[in-house]
């Protein structure tokens, strides 16, 4: 059997990032979109600990940008969370079409 | 580099990641949408553990796998208030918890049984570790400070929030 790349962990980090792209346009509910962008972040930390451990095995620079991009990340996620829920208390709609006037 | 170029490991892995990452964002039910992107942050976690980060794997399944769908069920508990019509009858979920049990158990045994052919320690773990140390605390110390600093911001600035939020009303 063939054996595994750095080819192979890019690209499962691109398709990952392609699934957040597309989950985050099509998806009329708020918190989908929160998820798919989710799904974006996790693609592009693939990226980064493939490059670390593949390309870079003396600092491992990419392991500590994974850790910085996981804080600002979940503080990312629980912000627009908040702000969701305030809009959600005047709109009681969860339709990311009625969010136009944020 | 054992463990990491295994394809036993990295196939179904990289199959189930995809699945569940296209079901979470074509389910209906945001339940279920939030159910697979759990599954998704698990596996990616596992994923970062054969890459021999396992410090990263370890805060992407505390943070990802359990913080942040705590804070996403929550959001959508407070958000939900409509009735759920077409409740499952009791065989239905019986059934489905049975058959997800089964699926489940089924994953870990084929997932252990790849982890037990295999190395693991493409990544020498000491210097990972050692490497990661005078990063955050030598390298990128400003960058370190700086995020802390930006998380502080942010729980005084929600609470703020959340305050002049009342003063208004």
């Amino acid at each position: 059997m063939q054996e595994i790349t750095i080819y192979n962990y890019l690209f499962l980090g691109l398709l990952l990032f392609v699934i957040g792209i597309v989950g985050s346009i099509l998806s009329k509910h708020v918190i989908k979109v929160l998820i798919s962008i989710e799904f974006i972040l996790t693609g592009v930390n693939i990226n980064f600990i493939t490059f670390a451990t593949f390309c870079d095995s003396v600092s491992f620079d990419g392991y500590l940008f994974t850790l910085f991009y996981v804080g600002i990340g979940a503080v990312e996620l629980a912000v627009a969370l908040y702000i969701f829920y305030l809009m959600y208390n005047k709109k009681q709609s969860e339709n990311i079409e009625n969010y136009g006037d944020l | 580099m054992n463990g990491i170029d295994t394809p036993i490991v990295f196939y179904p892995l990289c199959a189930l990641t995809i699945l569940f990452a296209v079901a979470a964002i074509s389910f209906r039910n945001i339940f279920h949408s939030l159910l697979s992107a759990i599954m998704v942050f698990f596996l990616v976690g596992v994923l970062f553990y054969v890459l021999g980060s396992e410090y990263n794997a370890v805060i992407q399944i505390a943070v990802y796998g359990l913080a942040v769908p705590v804070i996403l069920g929550l959001a959508i508990m407070f958000t939900n208030l409509k009735k759920d019509e077409n409740k499952a009858s009791s065989k239905l979920t019986f059934a489905t918890l049975f058959t997800g049990g089964l699926f489940a158990i089924a994953v870990l045994s084929i997932i252990r049984f790849a982890l037990g052919e295999v190395d693991f320690y493409g990544v020498n773990p000491i210097s990972a570790m050692s490497a990661f140390g005078s990063g955050i605390f030598i390298k990128y110390v400003w960058a370190f400070e700086l995020m802390s600093l930006i998380l502080t911001i942010i729980v005084v600035g929600l609470s703020l929030f959340k305050k002049e939020g009342r003063c208004r009303k």
